[in-house]
């Protein structure tokens, strides 16, 4: 069955600042198509213009230095399998993306898709949050990195009708310094996330220097849970902190009831894996 | 006996390599010209009344041909539901009804030159519903002052429509109230189970056109292709010798397809247009207007003296059908009679029914039929009851289970839709399965010892079941075998075999009989022109019933061979004759000749007759196939989370016909249980729309969910069927919800009493239970 | 539009909707063997390989593989010369409806390719987004690591 009835035209352009252009001659009815999964499982029929980002060799994982540079192009699956991913952060984030949804789908869906998108349960939104990571928007003259808060302010769905999704940067962590883990509440094993959370904490010997806590699919987007930032700063790792922690997180954590599940559920699943997580980090 | 060549022995699926490679087998890979494309209006209410209905601006949207409603279509009440004739099921169903009865109901139907024409023409068929009152509970369905969702007058076969009683059932052996007063230990609790979706990865799909002889040709995707041209032949008033009825390779049925949805719209519109018709439900139609799994409501009264023989059992069950009667009151029939004679110790025994409508989804069959909801139930009690006789749950189960050589007078007091047929037991490895799948789950290691690791609790349970091969004294197949002259065989057949592999096993019981290999079986199935009757594919009745009329024929054809044979040698009688290797040997005089040339010698030499017969099957036996399963689950304690980590499916089915088809049959069946234990459910808002028709919120398994799974076959011989065999393809889905209920118990001490046993559930019950 | 692919070693060109997704245009122009109808990536019946990779067909636009290799369950064998795959689903029982069938060889192929010796764990999940009812999965997962000694055998000829 066809489902995007409204398109006429459909373009492949070679470089930021052709896509741009066409972006912004019709803003309205244009889409730019990642690994376009969304645009055609959730079709809006008004659409007329698909700009497809296919040509723009955005499909790159590179160890920048200090910094591992993904392109926006890049597909879960050519995250899992990067090289400059493989140990990152003891192997955790290419763990985290080896199990989220099929095979099939982990070979479509693009790190800037997933970004533009912001599907409520996007675990790739919930991770870079967790990461702090940086994403670089282009109009092709001119690059600006913001942090992922940022290019979530309000109307950021207008902005993108401005500037594409160009590249997604990680900051690389002295794992003796910095312990990241992030978990996912789900039905079977190939479900989209019920609630998902991620933590990013900075330590000084035993003591959390400093932390991000985020929490998606709960299930509205991920928001950086600041209370639980403020919580954990200063504190020492313990198994006490894990179980107070835990019971702060169930306590505050700002949850809703859908279809899927209830509010009071998520925010208990939130506290357990706070709790576990803290737990997992006296490990190492 | 046991030195079969053919029986038993690994044998590739007659249709696999074809399907592995992608070959158009199945109804939608046939794509003629000028087909017309249609879509199906449904209805946004519960229940309502359709006060208006304009379709002329449908009508007049480009590509379309024709708009189907109430007003223009015939007006002929019948059942969808597949079965034999009379049916045990309501008329309570028309092609189109002025009447809604559930969202997703059908109001209209158009036919049009592309999907996308008749999908927008939907949206201009302007509907005026007059909304009325509905129900959805089956306990609140059925009580005074409940809106009548059935008060058509054409109605028949519905117990009490002013009610909302699409059927009821009581039958009594002894006297229950007197039996509990004598049990020394009484247990009664009660379960619900959940509505559930078979989702066979190929939706329902029909393809309907006229041949060139005008005859009209349904190519659809059916367990039952004889049952939909008789009802088909109902519904449009036209003579069943008017319509042909084909079914080519189907992508998966478990029972949602043993009804007659698509097929009437289709040839209508064929009939009218005389152009070939395409209708194919998409994934989300598939789940709201095809057919479910009826949700129960089981309550289950045990008493047992301090022996620990069971003394007296009550069985109640509250079924919801759903808007329409279909397969309910069989199902609910089934929730006792594939139950009750497994524990035929007990004296006292008492099964009361009620089939409830309400104004939801229609419920039909599917694969277990009432006996997985009423397992569900009664294996988790049978548990409580050997917790208060302080005894091991599986040496009560040990105690008390029917035996080879016994029966139970459930057998005759419960048939479907009229009196059963007394059974006696001829094959049982009961206690064989109980040893063996005890030991490989290491259930006296493991069971009632506490066993954590950090927040996660380990716990073991089982399960016992017997279930049926076909349906006694009703069900009927037949066969029609004949011989070509290179020493192969035309097998032409009625039975369905909808992926199961049953053309697999025809082939292998032709082979075994003629001393040939199953390659020089060519099988032909499931065509009202070209094969003989055959129910379809329902009730475990393949191997059994459609394999016995294979057996049949094929024995019919023997004998004409051996005959010819015996003119060939000169000899007088065939007693000593074998056939071997493709050749009739006389053990006496060593004389052989090979079936090619008593084939070239009868077509076309002397004495020239076809060697051919057709037998047909119909039996008063039943034989139960038995099941014993185990399962190992892992529960976090914190989140709820049960993860299954190895299930033990113990199980006999007589002689396996196919060892690998047996093991397919035996895991799809358990995997499909554990989800339907685990996370199946259908969610509904207030107004009764099914909120999750799509695989991203009703979840079935993927690779991923699996556990560690060990099969194992206890081979019996069973004397009624084909070389020993008796089915296997239902009875491995009712293991699992009683089997995780029950490890949940060892593990946390808390029993749900709802499924799916979701995290969410577990919790709650940990909760409650401090 | 025109759209071209190489679909099994072929060029084929054919007239699109520009809002089509592929498994629509590859039914309609005779490619059957394809399947699926979920339309939402769930089910993984329309599995086809585009540039080797796996992907579910209903969800793919067309015009977004313009130019692209296809690689359907026709491009890696014949009912006569089957590919080992192919040959192994049929030993080991997993073909049952065989619906789902060409999607799970297709996706096992294409772990093969980079992955010839892969554990139970990397099947699973190669496998992940190709939905059975009717196998419970063991014997597909049987078939794979049955179709891996076939080729390595293949491989000392």
């Amino acid at each position: 069955m066809l489902k995007l009835k409204g398109v006429e035209e459909v373009y492949y352009p070679t470089s930021v600042k052709e896509a741009v252009d066409l972006l912004r001659k019709n803003k309205d009815v244009t889409e730019v198509v990642g690994g376009g999964l969304d645009i055609s499982v959730l079709p809006n029929p008004r659409i007329k213009y698909l700009i497809f980002l296919d040509k723009l060799n955005l499909n790159y994982v590179k160890d920048a230095g200090e910094k591992i540079k993904i392109g926006a192009m890049s597909s879960i699956t050519d995250m899992i399998n990067a090289e400059p991913l493989k140990d990152y952060l003891h192997g955790r984030v290419k763990g985290i993306l080896s199990e989220i949804a099929t095979e099939l789908l982990r070979n479509q869906i693009t790190v800037g898709g997933s970004l533009g998108k912001r599907e409520p349960y996007s675990d790739i939104v919930t991770l870079l949050y967790g990461l702090n990571a940086k994403v670089v928007l282009s109009d092709g003259e001119w690059d600006e990195e913001l942090g992922i808060n940022d290019l979530y302010r309000e109307n950021f769905r207008k902005g993108l009708k401005e500037r594409i999704i160009k590249e997604v940067i990680l900051e690389k962590y002295d794992t003796g310094k910095f312990f990241f883990s992030m978990k996912r509440h789900i039905r079977n094993a190939t479900d989209i996330a019920l609630l998902n959370e991620a933590i990013l904490i900075e330590k000084d010997g035993n003591k959390i220097k400093n932390a991000i806590v985020a929490v998606g699919a709960r299930p509205k987007p991920a928001y950086l849970f600041r209370e639980a930032t403020e919580f954990l700063k200063g504190k020492e790792l313990s198994k006490e902190l894990a179980e107070e922690f835990g019971k702060f997180v169930e306590s505050n954590v700002e949850t809703g009831t859908d279809i899927r599940t209830t509010a009071e559920y998520r925010a208990h699943i939130a506290g357990v894996f706070a709790k576990r997580i803290i737990l997992e980090s006296l490990e190492g | 006996m046991s030195d079969f060549k053919v029986i038993g022995k690994k044998t590739d699926k007659i249709d696999a390599m074809a399907l592995a490679t992608g070959q158009p087998l199945f109804v939608d890979d046939l794509q003629l010209p000028d087909t017309l494309q249609i879509k199906i209006l449904y209805s946004p209410y519960a229940h309502a009344i359709i006060e208006d209905i304009d379709t002329s601006e449908a009508e007049k949207y480009p590509g379309v041909k024709m708009v189907l409603t109430y007003k223009n279509t015939p007006h002929i009440i019948h059942t969808t539901a597949g079965q034999g004739w009379p049916e045990p099921s309501p008329y309570d169903t028309y092609m189109f009804d002025k009447k809604m009865r559930f969202v997703g109901d059908r109001v209209a139907a158009v036919a049009a030159e592309t999907e996308e024409q008749a999908a927008e023409a939907l949206k201009l068929i302007k509907v005026k519903y007059k909304v009325l009152p509905a129900v959805f509970d089956s306990e609140e369905a059925i009580k005074e002052g409940a809106p009548v969702i059935h008060d058509e007058p054409e109605i028949t076969g519905a117990y009490d429509p002013k009610r909302n009683l699409a059927a009821h059932i009581e039958i009594r052996v002894g006297d229950v109230e007197k039996g509990f007063e004598e049990s020394d230990v009484v247990v009664e609790e009660t379960f619900e189970t959940q509505y559930a979706q078979h989702t066979p990865i190929e939706p329902h799909v029909t393809l309907t056109y006229l041949d060139e002889y005008g005859r009209l040709v349904i190519r659809t995707s059916t367990q039952v292709p004889f049952h939909v041209r008789r009802i088909v032949a109902q519904a449009l008033g036209i003579p069943v010798q008017k319509i042909r009825v084909v079914k080519p390779r189907i992508g998966g049925g478990f029972g949602t397809k043993q009804e007659i949805i698509l097929e009437e719209i289709c040839s209508y519109v064929t009939l009218k247009t005389k152009r070939p018709a395409r209708l194919l439900y998409t994934r989300e139609e598939e789940f709201i207007s095809a057919r479910t799994r009826h949700p129960f409501k089981v309550k289950v009264k045990i008493g047992a003296k301090k022996d620990g023989m069971l003394h007296a059992i009550r069985l109640y069950t509250l079924s919801n059908t759903g808007a329409y009667g279909s397969h309910g009151l069989t199902v609910a029939s089934n929730a006792g009679s594939k139950t009750l004679p497994l524990y035929n110790k007990a004296e006292n025994v008492e099964f009361v029914a009620d089939i409830a409508y309400t104004n939801l989804p229609v419920a039909g069959a599917y694969r277990g039929y009432g006996a997985t909801q009423s397992y569900a139930a009664l294996e988790q009690v049978i548990d409580m009851v050997a917790e208060k006789l302080g005894m091991d749950p599986l040496e009560l189960r040990k105690k008390n289970h029917i035996r080879t050589g016994e029966t139970s007078p459930i057998f005759k007091a419960l048939g479907e839709g009229r009196e059963g047929v007394t059974q006696y037991i001829q094959s049982c490895a009961l206690d064989e399965l109980l040893e063996k799948g005890a030991k490989e789950i290491g259930w006296f290691e493991k069971h009632g010892k506490e066993r954590r690791n950090g927040s996660k609790v380990y716990g073991i349970g089982m399960s016992m079941h017997m279930q049926g091969s076909g349906i006694p004294l009703i069900d009927m197949g037949a066969a029609t075998l004949k011989m070509n002259e290179d020493g192969s065989f035309n097998l032409l057949y009625g039975g369905t075999d909808l992926g199961t592999g049953l053309d697999t096993i025809a082939a292998q019981i032709v082979a075994e009989t003629l001393g040939i290999k199953p390659e020089q079986v060519i099988v032909y199935a499931s065509d009202t022109d070209m094969t003989p009757f055959d129910v379809g594919a329902y009730a475990s009745s393949g191997t059994f019933v459609s394999g016995g009329a294979v057996l049949k024929a094929a024995l019919k054809v023997r004998d004409q061979i051996l005959e010819v044979a015996k003119e060939k040698f000169g000899e007088f009688d065939t007693k000593d004759f074998i056939l071997e290797d493709g050749k009739v040997i006389s053990l006496k005089s060593g004389k052989n000749i090979t079936l090619s040339e008593i084939a070239y010698d009868t077509l076309y030499v002397k004495n020239q007759h076809q060697i051919a017969a057709t037998g047909s099957f119909v039996s008063p036996y039943s034989p139960p196939p038995f099941a014993v399963h185990f399962v190992e689950i892992e529960v976090d304690e914190e989140t709820g989370v049960i993860k299954p980590i190895k299930y033990v499916a113990a199980v006999d089915c007589g002689k396996p016909i196919n060892p690998e088809l047996v093991k397919g049959q035996i895991i799809g069946a358990l995997v499909n249980g554990l989800s339907y234990a685990l996370t199946e459910e259908y969610i509904f808002s207030d107004s009764g729309r099914m909120l999750n028709p799509n695989f991203m919120d009703y979840k079935i398994p993927s690779t991923r969910d699996i556990p560690e799974i060990k099969v194992i076959l206890a081979e019996t011989y069973e004397p009624t069927g084909p070389y020993g065999a008796k089915s296997v393809a239902e009875i491995n889905i009712n293991g699992p919800i009683p089997a995780i209920g029950n490890a949940l118990y060892d593990a946390l001490k808390i029993r749900l009493h709802k499924s799916p046993y979701t995290p969410e559930r577990v919790l709650e019950a940990i909760k409650n239970k401090k | 539009m025109k759209v071209k692919y190489i679909i099994n070693g072929k060029e084929e060109e054919y007239e699109i909707h520009p809002g089509e997704v592929l498994l629509d245009v590859l039914r309609r122009n005779g490619h059957t063997e394809i399947k699926g109808n979920c339309y939402l990536g769930t089910c993984g019946a329309c599995t086809v390989l585009i540039d080797g990779v796996p992907h579910t067909s209903c969800t793919i636009l067309a015009a977004k593989v313009n130019g692209k290799e296809i690689t359907t369950i026709k491009g890696i064998g014949e009912l006569d010369s089957p590919h080992p795959l192919q040959q192994a689903f049929v030993k080991t029982g997993a073909v049952q409806c065989g619906f789902c069938t060409p999607g799970a060889i297709l996706s096992a192929y294409a772990l093969l390719k980079k992955n010839p010796d892969p554990t139970e764990e990397d099947i699973k999940k190669a496998l992940d987004g190709n939905l059975c009812r009717c196998t419970g999965y063991v014997q597909q997962i049987e078939a794979v690591k049955f179709a891996v000694k076939l080729l390595k055998e293949g491989k000392n000829e």
